[in-house]
């Protein structure tokens, strides 16, 4: 009885009883949702064009976070150091195609997610050997981010929203809309929607596979930009960042692999369902850090529902 | 392309070598010093600093006065990442010329504990590894001077009770944790001390992964509002610990890091709001020391320090990293003296490293006043139990803001021996030295 | 030239499918076993015991128990290390609850908690297919993991959370502990890795091994021409998990001596995986080779500079190792997508037609 109430009534008690300690939960998990959305939005771009499981996404965050402030370090201005890192996210993704992706075209998705593992390793290696191993401190100020904070003072409480994760929570919206803009409206959308679609088809009307691909490794590069500044704003930057690429794939699953709703979806839905199941649940019973596995244990119960993820194309298999 | 790839590696590789090619190794009259060391991985930014200070330290005795008595040490590097299984590596690919191990993990030093007896070479773990090794009856070849994790408990127990262990009473203690051995080590003597003091001990581990995520432990903090946090935090998790506490709103008078949690580069994250942060330290930054005027001339001003720049040195890890050096140096200086040989072997260290006397005119010989609490170590005490500081971030530097602590040496040392028999009888048979006095 | 097959007449349709249907295979098996028992034995140093020849052994069989499954049975998964834990987990608990369990039995007894466990997360494999059933493994591999990590009795309660091996003697010789030395160590792993990696042989070329195949291939065709996908794939990954358990309780009890939680993590599982791709999925001996590429790349990487007298700094020589693995993964994949054993299969088909091509 009491094990019952302990799991059942205890911690909806707990919820009403500190509503401004929940609000600020969610908005915790909110912000921690946003950032695990963008890092599968980018997982989703290039398993949609391409079959590809790329599992350098994390690293790619890391990387170009590292770039940046690599790049301010030697004086160049913050501003002009975003695009500057964006040039680099674009040779990284010319490269990337030409090595690695044009000589593996058609083999099983099992070595395309493997050969983004040998990239991994790869950028790993190749980043400490250039950037060194220290923690570096974003350049949040420089790039005229804001940094104080808001402090609201609902049910006699006090609720902490910091003006950077606002920051972050409104440019991810803004990045979304634009990406979502551009698959839907721009030519190169359609046409990334279409080789998504069908490699043969899309082929066969003219649109071209590398470019596609260099095109969309590139957003992914974007992406993983945005998200190094805004994960290292939190936390500062270094390698240890590459954790958050596990993070995005049970994010995946539940979403769907080749969905764009799906990203969005599932990283808001597990950003605030895993804070909330380890403050209510996991520290009080279980002892704590379950945020390592939640997110895991919680997509594997949807997908036995639904196997494709919740807004995935339905698999429709042939013989 | 495949061809080519592998050639341009290999090529890569040639070509860096070459560029970094030293001076050829040391002739016959040198010691073998490796270091087990992790300039990579997450845990390189609290690394990186501590080796320069120990390469530096070395480097410069080797120029100054040419190595101890005579007899040059030939300081070496086998990077593990801070992964046990490459640590395990460098150990056994150091071990027959290895006069000592620097296991620089508590996981690492778990591993290579038991092979140490075997393998007759001491480790030498500063202020890290395994508590009970203190006790050297038990633990015959491992060193961890001049304080242990549970002295640093002990003592952070003290400080925040303000001497009086009674005031404790009802208090709420929170542990910050990395959830690893290293982490996990201190809880023992917390319970032990909860439990005869009277106050709540509340640990809150992190994992590896959630790092530089640490909201949800954030929060419990404040859901439980702790009257105290302590820290035993490593790498990434250090900055990430202090960006959530400042957006927690804890104060930061009433948390306290172990001294791998005071590094001043984890502080330039928050810079400013971080002004307050306390972290206690068995060592101490003093710019002005000679030893440190005399690294800046020999290594640093020649160009032979990997550190960023003289800046630098002002650290609180790069000066521990110095005074880790010169335990192991005094250790072999000891036993050189009571052996009457130049080339010690690891036996010959083993019986340095157990007598120590680091007191107050030694550090003062050695250029080093203020920077450490004088110490000695016996046959049965592996520690010595120095004593630490408090030293505080004032949003530029860490500085000195107590007197010297010392650690409850009666609780600490019971539970020492009760847990380094625990560990003996587990390993069955394990050999044990009644005999030291 | 070496490798002539004429004058071997297959008479019937058994010494077709003989395991060794040329000569030469079996010479050659029986020069890598006598290399294996007596030459590297009587040759190998305490640090090549260490670095080499043990690991190389036990990441085989764990790379063998995946291969089962991934390449075999066509199953994703990327919770090898999390199953690795559960065999180490279960010998320390036989081991310290009865002390007198000969190690042989407990680490043959371990596999079997691992492959229920794996069976357990295997569960879901039927409704959720590729790349969606890599996600119930790392549930698997991020929860093991985790209740490594909190649940006490698992490690009787040890401060660090670590479990240590206890010295532990066999028929008066000492097996596992710190004083146990490598050559009987290695001995005992052969003799475990050659036993198991016999009984995968034949399993996969038995009914159950077709059966497997069958599913990998496309598994509705398999289930339409009567094989039972439930029991076909809960096979795979007991049989799997099993393998993978016993490597596991190796890894601890012959050659790590101690283990933290962490030990298990997914790079543990990414590491198996290597060899598994690597060394070619749906192989056996691949995942040897692979095994060799994997684990004594990284070890002579690092002799290599000291031993042209180069003095790189031990940093920047790692960094060069993390690139040149990764490169090399790339590469293999782009040369030969199925492993270093298709590359031998290539190489021995080369030399059964030379001198002659044409």
């Amino acid at each position: 009885m009491d094990f019952l109430h302990s799991i059942l009534i205890k911690p909806f008690a707990d919820m009403v009883a500190a509503p401004d300690f929940l609000m600020q939960v969610l908005w915790e998990g909110l912000v921690s949702g946003v950032l695990y959305a963008l890092i599968a939005l980018g997982f989703v771009l290039i398993y949609k064009s391409s079959r590809i499981f790329n599992f350098a996404q994390g690293i790619m965050v890391v990387f170009a976070a590292l770039t940046l402030v690599g790049l301010h370090e030697k004086g160049v201005h913050a501003l002009l150091a975003v695009p500057l890192t964006l040039l680099v996210m674009l040779m990284l993704a010319v490269a990337i195609e030409r090595v690695v992706l044009r000589p593996l075209v058609n083999q099983p998705d099992i070595i395309l997610f493997m050969a983004t593992i040998g990239i991994t390793l790869f950028l790993i290696g190749f980043g400490e050997l250039i950037f060194g191993g220290e923690n570096k401190v974003m350049i949040t100020e420089q790039l005229l981010i804001p940094t104080g904070s808001y402090t609201f003072e609902p049910f006699g409480g006090f609720l902490l929203i910091e003006q950077k994760d606002l920051t972050a929570v409104i440019g991810a919206i803004a990045l979304v809309l634009i990406l979502l803009l551009f698959l839907n409206r721009s030519k190169m959308g359609r046409a990334i929607r279409a080789l998504g679609d069908d490699h043969q088809a899309a082929l066969s009307v003219g649109i071209s596979l590398s470019t596609i691909w260099v095109l969309v490794w590139f957003i992914a590069g974007v992406i993983a930009l945005a998200t190094g500044i805004v994960w290292g704003a939190r936390a500062g930057v270094s390698f240890a960042l590459d954790v958050i690429a596990y993070k995005a794939l049970p994010v995946l699953m539940l979403g769907g692999l080749e969905s764009v709703t799906g990203a969005i979806v599932g990283g808001l839905a597990i950003g605030i369902l895993e804070k909330l199941f380890e403050l209510y649940w996991g520290q009080p019973l279980l002892g704590g850090n379950t945020e390592t596995w939640f997110a895991f244990v919680f997509a594997l119960v949807i997908l036995l529902f639904r196997p494709q993820g919740l807004f995935g194309e339905k698999i429709i298999e042939r013989i | 392309m495949k061809t080519f790839v592998k050639t341009a590696m290999l090529g890569a590789a040639l070509g860096v070598g070459a560029v970094l090619a030293a001076p050829a190794a040391y002739a016959q009259d040198s010691v073998y010093a490796p270091n087990l060391s992790y300039r990579t991985g997450p845990f390189a930014a609290t690394g990186i600093p501590l080796m320069d200070g120990q390469r530096d330290y070395i480097l410069m005795l080797n120029e100054r006065d040419g190595g101890v008595n005579g007899v040059k040490i030939d300081y070496d590097e086998c990077e593990t990442g801070y992964s046990t299984e490459k640590g395990v590596e460098c150990y056994e690919k150091t071990k027959s010329k290895a006069i000592v191990t620097q296991p620089w993990s508590t996981g690492i030093t778990l591993q290579v504990l038991p092979k140490t007896n075997v393998d007759k070479i001491p480790i030498l773990a500063p202020g890290y590894g395994f508590s009970p090794m203190a006790n050297g009856k038990v633990f015959q070849w491992a060193y961890n001077p001049p304080a242990s994790y549970w002295d640093g408990a002990s003592m952070l127990l003290n400080y925040v009770s303000g001497g009086d262990m009674a005031s404790l009473k009802g208090k709420k203690i929170a542990l910050l944790h990395l959830d690893h051995p290293y982490g996990k080590e201190p809880i023992p003597l917390f319970q032990a001390m909860a439990e005869k003091h009277g106050f709540t001990f509340l640990p809150v581990p992190v994992g590896l992964k959630e790092m530089q995520n640490q909201s949800a432990q954030w929060l419990q903090i404040r859901r439980e509002k702790p009257d105290f946090v302590f820290m035993w935090g490593w790498g990434a998790m250090n900055a990430g610990a202090l960006t959530e506490a400042v957006k927690t709103k804890y104060p930061m008078d009433q948390f306290i890091g172990i001294w791998w949690s005071g590094h001043d580069g984890d502080m330039k994250t928050v810079g400013e709001k971080g002004k307050g942060y306390k972290s206690i330290s068995w060592s101490v930054p003093v710019a002005d020391a000679p030893v440190m005027a005399d690294i800046k001339k020999h290594v640093v001003d020649a160009g032979k320090s990997l550190i960023g720049g003289a800046d630098d040195m002002d650290t609180v890890f790069y000066q521990r990293g110095v005074l880790i050096s010169m335990i192991l140096v005094e250790g072999i200086r000891v036993a050189q003296d009571h052996f009457d040989t130049k080339v010690v072997n690891a036996e010959q260290l083993r019986w340095g490293l157990e007598n120590l006397k680091i007191d107050d005119a030694r550090i003062a010989e050695l250029g080093m006043t203020g920077m450490v609490g004088p110490f000695s170590t016996s046959c049965s005490n592996h520690t010595g139990h120095s004593g630490a500081w408090i030293l505080q971030w004032d949003g530029g530097k860490f500085a000195p803001i107590s007197d010297k602590l010392t650690a409850d040496a009666e609780a600490i040392s019971a539970l020492e021996q009760v847990k380094a028999m625990e560990y003996a009888e587990a390993n069955a048979p394990w050999p044990v030295n009644e005999a030291c006095k | 030239m070496l490798y002539r097959i004429a004058g071997q007449f297959k008479t019937n349709y058994r010494a077709d499918h003989a395991l060794f249907p040329v000569r030469q295979d079996a010479v050659l098996l029986a020069v890598i076993l006598i290399c294996a028992l007596v030459v590297f034995p009587l040759t190998a140093s305490e640090f090549t015991f260490q670095a080499l020849l043990i690991p190389v052994l036990i990441y085989s069989l764990a790379a063998l128990g995946l291969n089962i499954l991934t390449g075999y049975a066509g199953q994703l998964s990327l919770g090898t290390g999390a199953f690795m834990g559960v065999g180490a987990y279960a010998c320390y608990k036989l081991i310290t609850i009865f002390p007198e369990m000969n190690l042989l039995v407990a680490i043959g007894l371990s596999g079997f908690f691992s492959a229920a466990v794996g069976m357990a997360f295997g569960l879901p494999s039927l409704r959720i297919k590729g790349f969606y059933l890599a996600i119930a493994t790392l549930a698997a591999q991020f929860f093991l993991v985790w209740l490594f990590e909190k649940w006490a009795w698992l490690y009787n309660y040890n401060a660090s959370g670590a479990i240590q091996v206890p010295t532990i003697d066999m028929f008066g010789i000492r097996v596992a502990g710190p004083t146990a030395s490598s050559i009987v160590q290695y001995y005992f792993v052969l003799l475990v890795v050659g036993l198991m990696t016999f009984f995968a042989i034949n399993i996969t070329r038995g009914h159950i091994g077709r059966s497997w195949k069958a599913v990998r291939d496309m598994d509705i065709a398999a289930e339409l021409v009567g094989i039972n996908l439930l029991r076909s794939k809960l096979i795979a990954f007991g049989v799997s998990s099993y393998i993978v358990g016993v490597s596991g309780a190796l890894f601890v009890f012959m050659w790590r001596g101690a283990a933290e939680p962490n030990l298990f993590d997914i790079p543990l599982s990414f590491r198996v995986l290597f060899i598994a791709i690597i060394g070619g999925l749906g192989s056996v001996m691949g995942n040897y080779l692979g095994a060799i590429l994997i684990v004594a790349l990284p070890v002579v990487l690092n002799i290599v500079p000291e031993a042209l007298g180069l003095d790189i700094n031990a940093a920047t020589l790692e960094h060069l190792n993390i690139m040149i693995i990764g490169a090399l993964i790339v590469t293999v994949l782009i040369v030969e997508p199925h492993g270093l054993a298709r590359f031998w299969a290539i190489i021995r088909e080369k030399l059964i037609i030379w001198p002659f091509p044409h």
